[in-house]
């Protein structure tokens, strides 16, 4: 039986959102970021000047905004699965196109930082700082980047009648997934611009 | 309806608490307490997360309790490599 909060029935108590195999996925990933995190951790004790002074030189304007449009997507999705469990495919879809908008504007701010950091004379071979950050963050960023494709794919699935208030799964592994992104950069934001 | 105003609710807190981490960046000088503060915004953004956009909060027990507690173990690493850091280098340097 589904847990019933106001307006939505939440799945029942221990449901697989998306199911097992997006879970293997998911753990893959974030144990792939967890071992970036503990690099993070090694490079910042035997270089910890580069580490403080490494945060100054990034555009922290382009890490806030990052931060806010990620979380803003995961949001997004999260409305978007509102909306099928009530069979409101239009809802649904909008919400997902508003994700999608959200992770474009995501790659478009990276690819300016990217950008911004060249003009300042900073590259992957500036230190070990730039190095981590660069490896850490590209390897985000191609991860929004099939994200998004991911979340395309979903909105194909809704407009076709694939998902339905009753049989949503591959549009809940698409959300698991995506939410998995912004974790991701939820820990690395933090890192890389604010803490010196 | 609840679970709605939930939602927005979560998102508005999480974006508050971006806007105060781009603050103490852009203002404080790295100290524990200021360590501290950011360890525990990210192991509370996670949780959020975790709980509501993904769901977890009523899923399946083992899938919730993993995803938690990498925003338990993060934070606290964060902590640890502060206050820490010879040990690291001790433990990751070649003989």
């Amino acid at each position: 039986m589904g847990r019933n909060t106001g307006s939505q029935t939440l799945p029942a108590q221990s449901h697989v959102p998306g199911g097992w195999p997006i879970w293997v996925g998911i753990f893959s990933e974030m144990t792939e970021f967890a071992m970036m995190f503990v690099i993070y951790f090694i490079a910042k004790s035997h270089y910890p000047e580069l580490f403080n002074e490494g945060p100054t030189k990034l555009n922290t304007l382009a890490g806030v905004l990052n931060t806010l449009v990620l979380l803003t997507s995961s949001y997004c999705v999260a409305k978007s699965m509102q909306a099928i469990r009530r069979d409101d495919t239009t809802a649904c879809v909008r919400w997902l196109w508003l994700a999608i908008i959200a992770g474009a504007a995501y790659l478009l701010i990276k690819t300016w930082e990217y950008h911004w950091n060249e003009t300042m004379g900073i590259s992957k071979d500036t230190n070990t700082f730039f190095t981590v950050y660069y490896y850490t963050t590209f390897n985000h960023m191609l991860h929004v980047g099939w994200g998004s494709a991911a979340v395309l794919w979903a909105i194909f699935g809704v407009k076709r009648g694939s998902f339905t208030a009753q049989s949503h799964g591959g549009l809940e592994a698409v959300a698991v997934y995506w939410h998995m992104i912004d974790l991701a950069w939820i820990v690395i934001f933090p890192l890389l611009y604010v803490l010196r | 309806m609840f679970a709605n105003k939930s939602i927005d609710f979560i998102w508005t807190q999480l974006m508050l608490l971006t806007l105060l981490s781009a603050f103490i960046a852009e203002t404080a000088d790295t100290g524990l307490a200021v360590i501290i503060i950011v360890a525990v915004t990210i192991g509370y953004k996670g949780r959020m997360i975790v709980d509501h956009f993904m769901e977890l909060i009523n899923a399946n027990r083992y899938i919730r309790i993993s995803m938690r507690l990498y925003f338990y173990v993060i934070p606290l690493m964060i902590v640890l490599a502060y206050l820490f850091p010879e040990a690291i280098v001790r433990m990751t340097t070649l003989q």
